[in-house]
Order: structure tokens, then sequence, then C-alpha cells
């Protein structure tokens, strides 16, 4: 599904990922754990396609070099970033903006688009699944949301546009109790075979929820660890400094 | 074509006047004459300067007035209303059939005024001169318009470098109440300058809706002064959504005539090209616990200008104020400009007056965050500039009547967007 090697990307010269591999296969789910600043988000950014990096190494998403791939196109073709802030987007109703995004990648995906009424019915029952409030969708996309609804908000999309690659960038923080064990159903529920998550996250407690195939700490902008979810066990024992 | 002068004997061809009145034109086609059109060395005029604006777009400005025949005319099907069709300038049509005909007062229309004192703007001077049409219309007290009434603004097709001049006067009686629609078609291909002058009257507690929309771009040079005057508890909301002319100034002066009066003014345009609006307003809170509250939102792209001058004037004794002005501009052309000069004059000590402008392209987080759930980055920019302009859209109540200008606006964006 995804096969990082040897990632460099630095941006404003300031070099932030020095050397990064990963290989994720389908039906994989990897979490990344890392002190701040170590790059985490960077990657995620990078995997979306952001602009503004400069970017060295080789990057294949389901076989094909992401070089060159724009941020709408690797959309189109399945990958998903819930972004650790969500962007407040004053004007643009929620509900319209889903049925847009939605329309966008089934018509590059060769599928129907679909028309309001079964879109209605699409987001009425994944909204429910996430204990969302419907007349939320009514408000402008995220617009004082509230960090937790602003999270669930992003896997509202994700349930939606039923993306291949997952990037979930600290989805966990800031979320109480009960709205992570949804936030942790909704993960678990899509999860199969064909689909990849990575998950950025700072807190074992998540992995609880999530089982994790494999966990890496990233550090210096490069994975200087790799292993089981017992590593996420350990790390929250010893902290970064004991890990090396 | 930098010396436009008038001769006095111009003012014989619009007809025969009381001496009093033709004093009066006299007067003030000398002030124009004095000055010609306003450049950007006048303060007022300092962004948009019309002198240059006119030279580089007019061989000549022709006065003598257009004997048009019956227009004909799209009649809105959207929804129900009453309307009054203004033929470049000149009242021509009208129907009230959903209001009591003893209520409403409707006729062709001169002037009524001939002192005052002499107005600084050289574009009011030379309507004081020569204005030739116009209407009046009244609504008597306590009366409640029942739907909308649909001000048709036709500018026919044989409008070539003719300058009109024309003057309206709108008095709402006391607790009545009206909505507007000034709605402007053009016709016109070549270029003409439009130059109104308004008087509106709001008696105690009435209200007035309005709300100005153009049909389709056109090359027009549109010159607005229009003076509000309220009264006691009157509330007047504008919405304005002016959209391709070549040349727009809305010089607007509110009067808070006395306590509790509210204004409202709501502004979002989308200009390119070489388009140039400005819209310079004036509240004046001359009694306590009035509130007015101005929004102006621009999107520019390509060469086009957008200015807003906003001032507020608060005097001593007018208490309990509450003012608030806010304008924003999106800059989507890398040589599109916003000018804005927000002013405060206050002399009262609890009031509560606030202002803000805010201008650059789009914001670049929003467009990446938009992309990565599959849109282009021109779709996003239309999403957003839409959204952008939409707020103010969407504070119309009617749904018959938002619904109508928002696939009017979206129109005239998609005809934008196509072009690129
Ligand atoms: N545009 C930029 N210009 C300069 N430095 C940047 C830029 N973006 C990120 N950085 C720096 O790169 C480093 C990595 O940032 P990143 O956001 O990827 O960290 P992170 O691992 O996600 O941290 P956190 O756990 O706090 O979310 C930080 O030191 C950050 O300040
Ligand atoms: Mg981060």
């Amino acid at each position: 599904m995804l096969e990082i090697k040897n990632l460099n990307a630095s941006i404003n010269n300031k070099e932030i990922l020095k050397g990064l591999n990963i290989s994720i296969k389908p039906g994989e789910l990897h979490a990344i754990m890392g002190p701040n600043g170590s790059g985490k988000s960077t990657l995620a950014n990078v995997l979306s396609g952001k602009e503004g990096y400069k970017i060295s190494g080789e990057l294949k998403y389901q076989g094909k070099s992401l070089k060159e791939i724009s941020i709408d196109e690797r959309a189109q073709k399945g990958i998903f970033l819930a972004f650790q802030y969500p962007t407040e987007i004053p004007g643009v109703n929620t509900s319209n903006f889903l049925r847009t995004s939605l329309n966008k990648i089934r018509k590059a995906q060769g599928k129907k688009e679909l028309d309001a009424l079964s879109f209605l019915k699409i987001i009425k029952e994944k909204s429910n699944e996430l204990g969302m409030d419907e007349k939320m969708l009514l408000r402008q996309l995220n617009v004082g949301f509230s960090g937790g609804e602003k999270k669930k908000n992003e896997i509202l999309q994700m349930k939606i546009l039923d993306p291949s690659l997952i990037i979930l960038d600290e989805t966990d923080s800031g979320l109480d109790i009960d709205a992570l064990r949804i936030v942790a159903d909704g993960v678990n529920s899509s999860r199969n075979k064909q689909k990849s998550f990575l998950v950025i996250t700072h807190y074992q407690r998540l992995l609880n929820f999530i089982k994790p195939d494999y966990v890496h700490v990233l550090a210096d902008g490069k994975i200087v660890k790799s292993g089981t979810k017992e590593l996420a066990i350990e790390l929250e024992k010893t902290g970064y400094k004991g890990i090396n | 074509m930098l010396n436009f002068k008038i001769h006095s004997n111009e003012i014989d061809k619009i007809g025969n006047f009381t001496k009093e009145e033709k004093d009066f034109r006299l007067k003030n086609l000398k002030y124009f004459n004095d000055t010609g059109f306003p450049n950007k060395k006048n303060e007022d005029w300092k962004f948009s300067d019309l002198k240059e604006i006119v030279s580089k777009n007019f061989n000549k400005l022709d006065i003598k007035s257009l004997k048009s025949e019956k227009p004909k005319i799209d009649f809105i099907n959207d929804f129900e209303h009453n309307y009054i069709v203004i033929t470049n300038g000149e009242l021509t049509l009208s129907n009230f059939k959903y209001e009591e005909k003893s209520k409403v007062k409707l006729k062709s229309f001169i002037n009524d005024n001939y002192s005052g004192k002499k107005e600084n703007n050289p574009l009011v001077n030379l309507n004081h001169a020569l204005s030739d049409k116009g209407y009046f219309l009244e609504v008597k007290e306590n009366y409640k318009f029942k739907k909308i009434l649909v001000i048709y603004y036709l500018f026919t097709e044989d409008l070539n470098e003719n300058i009109l001049n024309s003057k309206n006067k709108i008095v709402i009686g006391k607790n009545s109440e009206i909505h507007l629609l000034d709605y402007l078609i053009n016709v016109s291909k070549k270029n003409f300058f439009n130059n109104v002058y308004e008087d509106v009257i709001l008696g105690s507690s009435a209200r007035l809706k309005n709300i100005y929309l153009q049909k389709d771009k056109s090359s027009g040079y549109f010159h607005k002064y229009s003076k509000n005057r309220l009264s006691a508890g009157a509330n007047f909301s504008s919405f304005i959504f002016p959209t391709g002319l070549k040349f727009n100034k809305l010089d607007l002066e509110f009067n808070l005539e006395g306590e509790n009066c509210e204004c409202n003014l709501q502004s979002a345009s989308f200009l390119s090209q070489q388009e140039h609006q400005e819209i310079k307003t004036r509240i004046n809170h001359f009694y306590p616990n009035c509130k007015s509250y101005q929004k102006v939102k621009n999107v520019l792209n390509e060469d086009s200008k957008g200015v807003y001058q906003g001032k507020i004037f608060v005097k001593d004794e007018a208490q309990k104020t509450d003012a608030y002005q806010l304008s924003k501009a999106i800059l989507l052309g890398e040589r599109s400009e916003f000018d804005s000069k927000p002013e405060l004059e206050i002399y009262a000590d609890d009031v509560k007056c606030s202002h803000g402008s805010t201008s650059g392209s789009l914001d670049k987080d929003s467009i990446y965050y938009l992309m990565t759930r599959g849109l282009t980055k021109i779709e996003s920019t239309k999403l957003l500039v839409n959204g952008f302009l939409n707020e103010v859209i969407d504070s119309i109540k009617s749904d018959s009547i938002r619904n109508f200008i928002k696939t009017k606006l979206e129109e005239q964006l998609l005809n934008e967007y196509k072009k690129h």
C-alpha cells in the first residue's frame, strides 16, 4: 500500500525528515509515536501532497510513485489525512462540502455521483454512529466546533469518503473518554483487508482501543525503533529518553 | 476628454424653470465647471480618480436626454412583486397590484428643493445643475407593503457616451414598511455615465429594506449619492451586491435624526478585469441609543480595485451609540487592489464603536484542507469565494428572494471562472 524509503523533507531550510523508512501493507495498521517536533505531522503532510517541502527519497503508494501527484489527486486516489488541527472554513456549509467532496472522489474513481437524498441518508447514518448532532452539519465547516467536534468531523469524512490509506494525526488528542471510544469504534469498524492506517498518537491509551500491527518511534526525523504494541507500553514507562 | 465644461444654455434646453430653480441650477453648474470631474487630490476621491477614469474611457459625454421607446423587460418570475420601471432614469411603468392604491404615491420627479448649502461633491453639483428626470415614491403612514417592490432600472441600447442625471426621492411614512429591490438591467454596449442623486426619508418607526443588484455585466460608469434620513425608531437595512459595472461609486450618507434608529448596511462584491468600485459611507449619529452596522466584503480578481471609505460620526449627545464597521477583502489578482479608510469622529463618551479591516489573498491552509478532500485548486477557490460572499447573502430573510440573488450571483461568478 505504502512504501517510504529514505525520505528526506525540509522546509524553509530546516531539515525535518532525515531518511525515514516505513512500509505498510494492505490491511495493516501502524502507529507512530514520537516526541513533539520530531516530524510526525510533517510526514502526514508530505504524504497528503502539501506544497512547500523539499523532498527526496522514494514515496510509493499502491506501487506507484507519488511524485508529481497533486493534493487533490492523492485524495481522489484514496489517501485521506485527518488533520491534527482541522482548518475552520467560514461560509462553507459542512454538509454541502461533504457532498461536493464525496462526489468529486466518486467521480474520479469512476463511480456514480450521489444525489442529495442518497447522500443525506449516508451522512445521517454515519453521523449518528459517531454520536454527532446532525445540526452541526448545517453549520459552517469546523467554524466554532469544539476541539472534539472537529476531530469527530474528520472521522466522519473518513467514513464517508471511504479511502484506502488513512493517516490520523493525533485524532485522539482532545477527545473525552466517551468520544475516544466512539472514534476508536469508527476506526475499527472501517478496518478491513484493503485499507491501511497510519495512526499518529502520543498516547498508548488509544492503542488499547485500536490494536496496531506495528508501532514505530519517530525521533529527529527518522524511525528509531519499531515493534509491536508492547513497544507502546514500554514507552509509556520509560519515555522517549529510555529508548535507543 | 480632459476638460468637460458645460455651457449654461444647456440648462434652458432641459426646460423652462422658475427663477429660483434656474438660479439653483446655474449656481451648481458653476460649482461643477470650477472643478470639473474630481481627481485624486480631492480627499473624498483620493482612491477613485474620476477625472482620469473619465478621460481614459470617454471621448465625449452627451448631456441631451434620450427619448426612449416603451421598454421590453424580462420581469422576474421567481417571486410575486410590485414593480416600477425606470428607463434611463425616467419613470416609464409601474404596477402596485398587491397593494392598497391609496397608500402609495408615485410620480415623475425632478426636484423640489432649490436651497441648501453648497455640496462638496462635484457630481452632486452636476446633478443639481442638470437633472431632468427621476421619480418620487411615497408610502403613506401606517402601511406595510404586502409584497416587495422591484425597481427595474433599465439602460437601453441607444446609450452611447451619454451622461444621465436623475433624482429620486423616497418617503416612507410613520410606522410603514417597504422592501425594495433595485434591479439594474443594462443592455447598452457602449460606455455611458449614470449620475444619481437620491433622497430617502424614513418617518418615525418606519422600516426600509433595500437590496441592490445587477442582472449582468455592463459598460456603465455609475455614481450615486444617497442621503438617508431616519426619524426616531426607524430601521434601514441595505444589501448591496454590485457586480460588473466598469466604475461604481456609492456615496451614502445616513443621518440618524431620532432615538432608537438602526441602520444596517452589508455589501458583497466580486470585481474583475479593470472594474473599480467604491463604497463610501458617512453615518451621523445625532441622537442617543442608535445602532449602525456596516459590513463590506470584496473579492478582487485580475486588475480590479475596491475601495471602502467609512466614516462614523457621533455627536456629543448621542450617548449609548452602538456603531460597528468591518471591511474584508480577498485579493485574487496579483494586480488587484483594495483601499480602505475607516474614520471615527466621536464626541460622546458612553459609546460602543468598533471597526476593522482586513485584506489579503485566500487562506492557503483552507485551500490545502479542501484539496485534501479531493477538490481542485480552482474548485477550492470557488468554494471559499462563494462562502466569503454568501455570508452576506445568507442574512437576507426571505427564501425566494435570497435564492434569486444567490442564483444570479452564482451565474455571474461562474462566468468569471469560465474565463480562466
Ligand atoms: N513551515 C515550517 N517552517 C519551519 N519549521 C517548521 C515548519 N513546519 C514545521 N516545522 C518544524 O519542524 C519540526 C517538526 O514539526 P511537526 O509538526 O512535524 O512535529 P510533530 O512531530 O507533529 O510534533 P507534535 O507532536 O507537537 O505535533 C518542528 O520543529 C517544527 O517547528
Ligand atoms: Mg503534529
